[in-house]
C-alpha cells in the first residue's frame, strides 16, 4: 500500500514530467495558451497515459524484448486515435483547439517514456498508480502556465465559457505575447527558475 | 540451433503482428460508431454558418465539383456562398464568402457577408481579421469596391495588421469574381439543358 502511494506522488512531485524530468515540453508550450486546452491536454493524456500502462504491464510477461518498442508504440498510437476520432465526434470545439497535439500526443515522452522505464517491470495496480500520477504532474505543469498565459495574455480568465473574473486595465490593453509562443517560454522558464531558487525542486 | 532460432525471429514478429491485428480490430470499432457523429457535426458546422448568413434560408445544397454552396428559400435561390482561401501573415485564413443571387455580369456582384472559418494571424492583431469590426465592411458592397481605403477602396485596414487585413481583401477580390463566373456558367448550362 505505502509502495503504491509512493508511485503516486512520484509523479506529481518528486519526478513531475514536466518541471523536473523536462519530458512533453512540446504539448506544454503549444497548448498552454487557456485554461479549457489546458484541461483538455491534461484529460487526454491522463487517458492514454493510464491505458497504455495497464496494457503494457498486462503483457509485460508475454512481450519479446527485441519488439517491445514497436509493441508499446502501436498500443500507444491505437489509444491515441481512439482519443482523437472520440474528441472529433463529441467535443469538436475543444478538438479544433487542441489540433494537431492529439495524435503528437504518440510522440509524447512521458507515455513511451513512462511504457518502457515503469509499466513493462512492474504490476498493474502500480503502472495505474504510476499513470495517474504522471498525468496529474502533467496537469499541474501545464495548467499553472496556462493561469498564467491566459491571464497575461488576454486579462481575464474564462474556464469553460464562464468568465471567472477580469483585470480592471489588463483586459482593455492585454499582453498579447504572453499567447505566442514566446510567452510559453518566458512562463515555463520563470516558474522553473522560481521553483528552483524557492528550493521547491531540488536541482542536479 | 533451429529450436533457439524459431524463438528468437518468429515470435516477436508474430506478436507484433497479433497486437497489429487488435489494434486494427479496436480502432475499426471506434471509427464505426465514431463516424456518423462526426460527420453530422461537420454538416452542422457548415449550416451553421450558412445561417449566419442567410438568417432566412431554409435549404441549401452543394455542388461538389464546382465546390460551392446554393442557398434556397421556399424553392428559390437567394444567394451563393463559397469557401476562399487567403495567404495570411500567420499562414492560409479561411474565409467563407456568401455572395447575393442577383448577378449578372463582373461589376454587380453584391458580397452578402464573409465569415473567418480558420485562420492562424497574431493574437491581438492580424487576428482582429474575425471580428465584426472589420468583416462588416464587407456586407453589402459592390466587388469592385474591395480594396483598401488607401488603395480607393471602402475596406479600411486593421492598424498594425495590414498584410493579415490585404491578404483578405486580395482574396476576395479575386477569388469572388472567379467563383462567380464558375457559378453564372453553370447557371447558363442548366438553363440551356432546361429549354
Amino acid at each position: 500500500m505505502k509502495e503504491i502511494i509512493e508511485n503516486l506522488k512520484n509523479g506529481i512531485i518528486k519526478s513531475n514530467p514536466v518541471l523536473i524530468l523536462l519530458l512533453g515540453l512540446c504539448p506544454t508550450l503549444a497548448v498552454s495558451t487557456s485554461i479549457d486546452n489546458a484541461f483538455g491536454m491534461t484529460a487526454a493524456v491522463l487517458f492514454v497515459l493510464i491505458s497504455s500502462n495497464i496494457i503494457v504491464s498486462l503483457i509485460r510477461k508475454y512481450t519479446p524484448k527485441r519488439v517491445r518498442i514497436p509493441v508499446f508504440i502501436v498500443i500507444i498510437a491505437t489509444l491515441v486515435t481512439i482519443v482523437d476520432l472520440t474528441m472529433q465526434a463529441f467535443l469538436p470545439s475543444l478538438s479544433e483547439s487542441l489540433g494537431i497535439f492529439i495524435p503528437l500526443i504518440v510522440v509524447n515522452c512521458i507515455i513511451l517514456g513512462r511504457a518502457e522505464a515503469f509499466a513493462s517491470k512492474n504490476k498493474v495496480p502500480n503502472a495505474i498508480m504510476d499513470a495517474v500520477g504522471m498525468g496529474i504532474g502533467f496537469g499541474i505543469a501545464i495548467t499553472t502556465i496556462s493561469l498564467f498565459r491566459e491571464i497575461l495574455g488576454t486579462g481575464n480568465l474564462e474556464v469553460f465559457g464562464i468568465e471567472l473574473f477580469k483585470i480592471p486595465g489588463l483586459s482593455e490593453n492585454p499582453m498579447p505575447i504572453f499567447i505566442l509562443p514566446m510567452g510559453a517560454f518566458l512562463v515555463i522558464s520563470i516558474l522553473l527558475a522560481t521553483l528552483r531558487y524557492t528550493g521547491v525542486i531540488k536541482s542536479g | 540451433m533451429t529450436k533457439i532460432n524459431l524463438k528468437q525471429e518468429i515470435v516477436p514478429v508474430l506478436f507484433l503482428t497479433f497486437i497489429v491485428c487488435l489494434s486494427v480490430i479496436f480502432l475499426y470499432a471506434t471509427n464505426s460508431v465514431t463516424e456518423e457523429y462526426i460527420k453530422n457535426t461537420k454538416n452542422d458546422a457548415v449550416k451553421s454558418m450558412l445561417k449566419e448568413q442567410f438568417s432566412e434560408m431554409d435549404d441549401y445544397s452543394y455542388d461538389e465539383k464546382l465546390e460551392y454552396y446554393t442557398i434556397l428559400l421556399n424553392d428559390e435561390i437567394v444567394g451563393y456562398a463559397f469557401v476562399a482561401v487567403a495567404n495570411g501573415y500567420g499562414g492560409p485564413i479561411e474565409l467563407f464568402v456568401a455572395l447575393e443571387s442577383n448577378f449578372l455580369d463582373d461589376d454587380d456582384i453584391i458580397i452578402h457577408g464573409i465569415s473567418v472559418v480558420s485562420h492562424s494571424e497574431t493574437p491581438g492583431l492580424g487576428e482582429k481579421i474575425v471580428e465584426a469590426s472589420f468583416s462588416d465592411q464587407f456586407t453589402g458592397i459592390n466587388v469592385n469596391d474591395v480594396a483598401l481605403t488607401e488603395d480607393g477602396g471602402k475596406i479600411d485596414s486593421i492598424s498594425g495588421a495590414t498584410i493579415s487585413s490585404s491578404a483578405v481583401v486580395d482574396a476576395m477580390f479575386n477569388s469572388v469574381r472567379q467563383k462567380a463566373e464558375v457559378i453564372r456558367n453553370n447557371i447558363d448550362l442548366n438553363s440551356e439543358e432546361e429549354s
